[in-house]
């Protein structure tokens, strides 16, 4: 039983179509990433996934239960990060679980021992506006991960992170995967970051988009920060380059 | 304390020059009193005005909390009726062309010489504000936020109590404060219609007797009231509003 089972699913939104006749794949415990150019519609794609929208045709599964138009299912993070500028980080990391029915003070201490984790100890009482962009969307990120789903849906994760600090949370994010084992989907534009991160990439075409390809990624686990020197990923990566430019309108 | 300065020295200076020019140009007292004249006109009336002032203050706050409580009530009302909103709010922007002082001797015809009549008076003027003000806020928190509320399954009343709420306090605040001015010239008018005491019915026997020194004081009791109620909301906006939110005024 796949995590999140995409088919056949197009999606317009009115006369502009955005995806069209996309089928993909996250079994259980993958970690899949797909890139694609900017406006192909993968944001649209995890708003369908969400159940935010629902798609004009195709089918969506999650965890082998039909989620078209259903809520409330994935952890996600958006790729605005979306804080409540009211809330303290603690209080805004805690906010999925929450809205699942847990007390808030319930929550807090294992916020706090995961705010720790991503460098932001001394931050769970401060405001939004007290943070960087990047600090923002490692909060963003803990908020999907502690929303404690099976499937969690990352949108652009890392893109406002320094180069340093963005190898810092790929080490620690395969960590945490490595450990917990979740299903994940991972949008980025950066084509290493997904070669780096997944089992497997999906490639995007411009809108409408479709799958142009499926690319397998065969390096072992836990994957060494020195994967990058290897020749497979350099011919992998050279070839997602073109795909990406060649990509026809 | 800065802040404070530059407006404190121009008051001071425009009270010189008021002084110089009454005892320059030897203008009648009863029809510009110097503000020495006006000093000493309330140290003269100091037990009476004391009594005064109490009742009409207390007539203020009283009138203000059911002004806030309509307020907010119409607000919540008209945000979560579907349909009620847009049957509704053009009436209630068109009621308030009509002058609350037209109004307010029917308002004796219905509920007689009371508190009645009064407390309906400052309502009127208050609840407006505050209603448009925190139903504006209502319906403008942020659509990211909004959408991953959705997204993780946030129900109506989580969205209710958990965004739209917080989001629309400062715009509630903004509402409160013109409401709190308003507060007290509602309870002055209110007390022009008929009342025993109260700085509206002082002035109306000051007026009659032609002590335009003491009118002066009572016009000065009525700003520092109304200074001192918006104070009050200020500082119970500095306590509640947090974050990002707390910048603005
Ligand atoms: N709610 C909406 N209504 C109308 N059009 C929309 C809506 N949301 C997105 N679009 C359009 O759909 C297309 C895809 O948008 P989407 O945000 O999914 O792209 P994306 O692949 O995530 O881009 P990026 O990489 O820049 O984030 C865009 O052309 C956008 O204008
Ligand atoms: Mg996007």
């Amino acid at each position: 039983m796949a995590a999140l089972e995409v088919s056949e699913l197009s999606h317009s939104f009115g006369s502009l179509d955005v995806l069209s006749d996309i089928s993909l794949r996250v079994g259980q415990g993958e970690f899949v990433s797909i890139v694609g150019p900017s406006g192909s519609g993968k944001s649209t794609l995890f708003h369908l996934v969400g159940g935010l929208l629902k798609p004009t045709a195709g089918k969506i599964s999650i965890g082998g239960e039909d989620a078209v138009g259903r809520r409330g299912l994935i952890g996600y993070m958006p790729q605005a990060p979306a804080l409540m500028p009211w809330r303290t980080i603690e209080d805004n990391v805690v906010l999925a679980r929450e809205l699942g029915g847990v007390r808030k003070k319930e929550a807090r201490g294992l916020a706090r021992e995961w705010l720790s984790k991503v460098g932001l100890d001394g931050f769970a009482r401060s405001y939004p506006h007290q943070l960087s962009g990047g600090m923002q969307q490692r909060v963003a990120f803990l908020r999907a991960l502690l929303a404690d789903k099976e499937l969690i849906c990352l949108d652009e994760p890392f893109s406002a992170l320094d180069a340093m600090l963005r190898a810092e949370m790929h080490r620690w994010l395969l960590d945490i995967w490595e450990q917990n084992r979740r299903s994940i989907l991972f949008v980025t534009h950066s084509i290493e970051e997904a070669l780096l991160l997944s089992d497997s990439v999906y490639v995007f075409t411009r809108r409408p988009a479709t799958v142009l390809e499926r690319v397998e990624v065969p390096f072992d686990r836990p994957r060494r920060d020195e994967v990058v020197d290897d020749p497979t990923f350099i011919r992998l990566r050279r070839r997602l380059t073109d795909l990406l430019t060649a990509s026809p309108r | 304390m800065r802040r404070w300065l530059p407006p404190t020295l121009t008051v001071v200076g425009l009270l010189i020059l008021w002084q110089v020019y009454t005892t320059v140009s030897g203008i009648e007292s009863w029809l510009l009193p110097s503000p020495k004249d006006i000093w000493d006109a309330f140290v003269d009336q100091r037990d009476v005005l004391a009594t005064h002032t109490l009742a009409t203050t207390e007539l203020t706050l009283l009138g203000f909390a059911a002004g806030v409580a309509t307020g907010l009530l119409v607000a919540v009302l008209l945000h979560l009726i579907p349909g009620v909103r847009a049957a509704v709010y053009p009436l209630l922007v068109i009621s308030q062309n009509v002058p609350t002082i037209a109004i307010a001797p029917l308002l004796v015809v219905w509920l007689g010489f009371g508190i009645a009549p009064k407390l309906v008076v400052i309502v009127l003027v208050c609840f407006f504000p505050v209603a448009v003000a925190t139903l504006d806020g209502l319906g403008r928190s942020d659509a990211a936020i909004n959408d991953y509320m959705l997204m993780s399954g946030a129900n109506r009343r989580q969205l209710f109590t958990k965004l739209q709420w917080p989001a629309a306090l400062p715009a509630m605040f903004s509402g409160l404060k013109i409401a709190a001015t308003y507060s007290v010239l509602g309870a002055i008018i209110a007390e022009w219609l008929g009342s025993e005491e109260g700085i509206g019915r002082y002035m109306i026997a000051q007026k009659s007797a032609f002590r335009a020194d003491r009118l002066f004081v009572a016009i000065a009791i009525i700003v520092v009231l109304a200074l001192a109620i918006f104070g009050l909301v200020r500082l119970a906006e500095k306590l509640t509003i947090r974050g990002r939110a707390s910048g603005r005024s």
